[in-house]
């Protein structure tokens, strides 16, 4: 009798741990965005590389909340002088009573989330895309700068409509970056402003920045003339080698002199490009740009989808910022494409307007995006390394204007 | 805590009027546009700048070394044409056992390039060396959607 009684304990205590019991209704509405989002990843290809470990961190945190659990301590009362349990534990008398501390340690999840919330992932990423950017396209045509900073306009008019929506100026600030179209850049932005919204804003922009070629398009055209769409523009010319060592130097040098709050970005970007273009760290440059990002990539994805708990995400606030987040993308887009237009007015007609739309930064995507487009008015024409050119500029843009978000609502 | 701070923060928001919500958004949008077109502009100005002076010094240099480079080869031009006048041109031989039809395909891209005026011509061919898995990985990932 003794025996079964045991067994029933036995199955009650897993029937209470297990998540049948401790689940809300809203960790299965979230299981189940998590797979649409595991499907859009492996089936339709929505940006895998990061879609992939935020879906399955998602899932992950709405199966076992424990995983995000931060550590905790327990006080237990001292029932004896020498009771035995309290060996090795730090004693504490509160109220009388003497009590030992007895430590629960965090979830998995909760330590590789520190990470992110300290702001370090983010710019080890951008270390890796230094490595991987070829600033020659910006260098040979430094205009295109004018084009990077125009996108970044959005960022700050949705400020306003977030603002008015009823969001604190912080996370008005960290929804709007989403305009930047840059993933490390908005999470950065996001754990300095507004934590608390990290899930809704992480998946917003991912999302919009794997949407490129739907969202972007239809505002390109919509914003440009035949005649203007079909500018073949000239052939860049030939950046040298010192050239190109010499930009990530000067770069990091101004920026971190005028805007130190874009430091950490900008400085690791400028880093990795630096080994790049030196040529004379090439193991570093393959590590940073290949395992060290691959590494981040699958904490900063996986930490980021765990912060998507039902009880966060699934709220008006969420709809609110996935609404706003496509607002400052498209006016980014839109911004960027006019720019494009108010140079070729001013160069006589030598500048493609749809190189604009490019300024969002989301690199390689946007770029590809102009290229095709332009390529739908003249099959001859390649846009490409054009659109490089802006595309590289928003990453710039980006980082400044989160330097300045955190500097003015931080 | 932190929980109270959010909502501490919430509730100052809800708080502000709809004059203050403006000056607020006026406030961020006018300094995010000045300071990053400022910054931008100023990262031009220094671009152009350098990009001169780099052109100029390796202009320079550029220019005694190509004199010096120039002047042998034309005198060899010219004996040549004295003693074989009717021998046509040789094509360079293929590099590393590259096929010359590659070969041909990496001129016609170069001249694409700089505009087949002759300026850039090809003076070795060799292939890259081999790559470790990640690296790969990595090319395969960033050169995919080209």
């Amino acid at each position: 009798m003794e025996i079964l009684t045991g067994f029933l304990d036995a199955i009650k205590g897993i029937y209470e741990s297990s998540g049948l019991v401790s689940l809300g209704w809203q960790n299965y509405v979230m299981i189940g965005i998590s797979c649409f989002l595991l499907y859009l990843a492996i089936k339709k290809q929505y940006e895998p590389l990061l879609l992939l470990p935020i879906a399955f961190g998602m899932l992950l945190v709405n199966l076992y909340p424990g995983i995000m659990a931060a550590p905790h301590i327990n006080l237990v009362e001292i029932q004896s002088a020498n009771d035995p349990a309290a060996t090795g534990h730090v004693v504490q008398e509160i109220g009388g009573k003497i009590y030992y501390e007895d430590p629960t340690y965090g979830g998995l999840l909760y330590y590789l989330y520190q990470g992110v919330k300290l702001g370090i992932y983010p710019p080890l990423i951008f270390l890796g895309i230094g490595c991987m950017t070829d600033f020659g396209p910006l260098i040979a045509n430094p205009k295109s700068l004018i084009l990077g900073a125009a996108a970044q306009i959005g960022i700050f008019i949705t400020f306003t409509g977030a603002i008015f929506l009823g969001f604190t100026e912080s996370e008005a600030g960290a929804i709007g970056i989403i305009g930047g179209a840059d993933g490390p850049t908005a999470i950065y932005v996001t754990t300095k402003l507004a934590p608390h919204l990290l899930g809704s804003i992480a998946i917003a922009a991912y999302s919009y920045m794997a949407l490129v070629p739907i969202i972007q398009p239809p505002i390109m055209k919509l914003l440009t003339t035949k005649k203007e769409r079909g500018v073949v523009m000239e052939q860049l010319r030939p950046v040298s080698k010192l050239e190109k060592i010499l930009f990530p130097i000067i770069v990091v040098i101004l920026i971190a002199i005028f805007l130190p709050d874009a430091a950490p970005l900008v400085g690791m970007l400028m880093l990795g490009n630096l080994f790049k273009e030196s040529g004379v760290v090439e193991r570093i440059a393959k590590a940073a740009q290949n395992e060290l990002m691959n590494i981040i990539t699958i904490f900063l994805g996986t930490t980021v989808g765990a912060t998507a708990s039902g009880a966060n995400f699934l709220k008006l606030d969420t709809l609110k910022i996935i609404a706003l987040g496509l607002i400052a993308f498209c006016m980014g887009t839109a911004f960027g494409v006019l720019f494009g237009k108010i140079m070729y007015k001013l160069t006589g007609g030598k500048i493609n307007p749809l190189i604009g739309s490019a300024g969002v930064s989301a690199v390689p995507m946007a770029a590809r995006v102009s290229q095709k487009v332009g390529q739908q008015e003249n099959p001859g024409n390649f846009l490409l390394m054009h659109a490089m050119g802006p595309n590289v500029a928003g990453v710039i843009g980006s980082a400044v204007a989160a330097g300045v978000l955190l500097n003015v609502v931080g | 805590m932190v929980l109270n701070g959010i909502g501490l923060t919430q509730l100052a928001a809800a708080e502000l009027s709809l004059a203050e919500k403006g000056i607020a958004s006026a406030k961020v949008i006018l300094t995010g546009f000045v300071v990053v077109f400022s910054v931008l502009l100023l990262l031009i100005g220094v671009i152009k700048l350098y990009s001169f002076i780099v052109g100029k010094a390796q202009g320079s240099g550029g220019t005694k070394k190509k004199k010096k480079e120039q002047t042998p080869p034309e005198k060899k031009k010219v004996t040549a044409e004295i003693s074989r006048p009717a021998e046509p041109k040789q094509a360079p031989p293929a590099a590393d056992g590259i096929p010359e039809e590659v070969v041909a395909v990496i001129a016609a891209a170069v001249a694409t390039m700089y505009g087949g005026t002759g300026r850039a011509k090809i003076k070795s061919i060799k292939k890259a060396g081999g790559r470790s898995a990640w690296a790969n990985a990595g090319v395969l990932d960033n050169t995919r959607p080209f």
